[in-house]
């Protein structure tokens, strides 16, 4: 009646899943910002 | 700055959740512990439904405006309602096994869950399929539209076999006071998730927009 | 209003009239659809009872291949040689144009249900070409055809064409599928009208859904 094994299953994969979700998109946003910059500073050497 | 105070948020009422759902609420009585997976289960469903009702609504104001910014909002929302099914599927099927002793039956809800899981499967296939960007917010946004108006007729349809899967209890109270107090705080921690990620995927669509813009510009400068 | 039927008439007379000229499409479709029943006999070899069970998905299993097979074709012949365009800048609406489609697209269907219906019959002695069976399986390609040309017309805009069209289509015709098998079998199991009534009015729901839908924004598919 206890399924304890179940029910931690359950809840390790909500939250590694939801975890893993927030902390990748973090990631990307961090390599987006740099490469923006570096592009701009690309842009403004032609100039 | 929003994104950090839904992080803040989010990260002390998943804990919060956690704690209530683990050591405050009693032991359900038919089911024993595995009805705890109901506090998650539950609230994950009802923001997956939400996520796609924004995606849907936000489909139609792209294409009334044509402003990127709102297929930003349905792409981002959909990558999380997306995660959200996933979540209600395999929580749903670890609950099951040691309940109704099988991973999955085709119920009703289980299988009007898959199908709309199907359907956002295909939103991002179809999409990575396009190139052109203007064209994958259009094509984006019409199935984002007639996605959204399939996943009730499904549940409809299936509905007509019966069912075995749980009633939703909390319309006929047969939930009280820390049960419910507990639900109602998962739910509005799944809700700051929720915006958490659409905040960080919307900017960093409107990143990769930028990124590509900027290239498009390198391009023609150095020709 | 009367220019719209217009319109769309001559734009189905068109396309049927292509097709008549050739006769590919249909005769691989109906080959097709033949050769999935063919191949179910060897699946499921079964006695009686279980085929009255299974016929009637068994159908609309070939319905569907076929259907998304011929309904891949449905844009291709306006893609080659920019024949889209000329449609485009007749003076008629795209409501027009999609009404017209899907006209087309469901006459075609019907061809293939007319031979696909009495061949799964007689193959397998059951009693499918019942008029019950028939008037369901109509109403149920109403829908079926509104919501394949749509997405047709969607598909041959991207890069692999003929993947797109069954990942979106399947998934959203699921309940005209589940409505139509269950009530064909509730027809071939003894049962009368009250017993399908649900299914039949989920499908006439279905129907009107996906079709005014897909009418009002068919035009944001195809602008370009």
């Amino acid at each position: 009646m206890d399924n304890l094994g179940y029910l931690f299953a359950a809840y390790t994969i909500i939250w590694i899943g939801l975890a893993y979700l927030v902390w990748t998109a973090m990631r990307k946003q961090k390599a987006n910002r740099k490469e923006i910059e570096i592009l701009k500073e690309k842009l403004d050497e032609q100039k | 700055m929003r994104t950090k105070i839904a992080l803040a948020l989010g990260g002390v009422l998943m804990v919060v959740a956690l704690v209530m759902v683990f050591i405050v609420v009693p032991t359900e009585a038919t089911m024993g512990n595995i009805q705890r997976i109901f506090y998650f289960h539950v609230p994950v469903a009802w923001n997956a439904f939400f996520s796609f009702g924004v995606t849907f609504g936000f489909s139609i104001a792209y294409l009334k405006t044509r402003n990127p910014k709102y297929d930003f909002i349905a792409e981002s929302s959909a990558r999380i309602g997306i995660v959200f099914t996933t979540l209600i599927l395999l929580t749903g099927m670890i609950w099951a096994k040691p309940i109704w002793g099988v991973w999955w039956t085709w119920d009703a809800r289980l299988t009007s869950s898959f199908v709309m899981w199907l359907v956002y499967i295909a939103y991002f296939i179809v999409r990575s399929f396009i190139t052109e960007e203007e064209r994958r917010y259009r094509f984006g946004s019409i199935i984002g539209i007639l996605g959204f108006l399939s996943v009730p007729i499904v549940a409809i349809s299936i509905q007509l076999a019966p069912t075995t899967h749980p009633k939703a209890m909390i319309f006929n109270d047969g939930l009280h006071g820390t049960m419910l107090a507990t639900l109602l705080i998962s739910i509005f921690a799944m809700f700051v998730v929720y915006f958490l990620f659409v905040f960080l995927q919307y900017d960093n669509c409107k990143d990769a927009y930028e990124i590509a813009q900027l290239k498009k510009k390198l391009l023609k400068e150095s020709e | 209003m009367k220019t719209f039927w217009k319109a769309a008439f001559a734009i189905a007379k068109k396309d049927i009239l292509l097709e008549l000229r050739s006769k590919e499409i249909i005769s691989s479709v109906l080959l097709f659809a033949v050769l999935t029943l063919v191949i179910f006999h060897f699946a499921f070899t079964a006695d009686h009872e279980t085929m009255t069970q299974i016929a009637p998905g068994m159908l609309w299993v070939a319905f569907s291949f076929s259907g998304i097979l011929s309904l891949n074709r449905a844009f291709i012949p306006e893609k080659e040689d920019n024949c889209m365009e000329g449609l485009l800048s007749c003076p008629v609406g795209r409501e027009a144009i999609y009404m017209g489609k899907c006209l087309g697209s469901f006459i075609f269907m019907l061809i293939v249900e007319a031979v696909v219906i009495p061949v799964c019959a007689m193959l397998f002695n059951v009693d499918v070409f019942n008029p019950m069976i028939i008037f369901i399986t109509l109403l149920a390609t109403v829908g079926f055809v509104s919501v394949g040309i749509i997405f047709s017309a969607l598909s041959v805009n991207t890069r692999a064409r003929e993947m797109v069209l069954p990942i979106l289509f399947l998934p959203i015709i699921v309940p005209i599928i589940i409505c139509a098998v269950s009530s064909s079998s509730a027809i071939l199991a003894g049962g009368t009208f009250e017993d399908i009534k649900q299914y039949f009015l989920i499908i006439v729901a279905f129907d009107v859904i996906f079709f005014t839908v897909p009418l009002m924004i068919f035009k944001y598919v195809v602008e370009e």
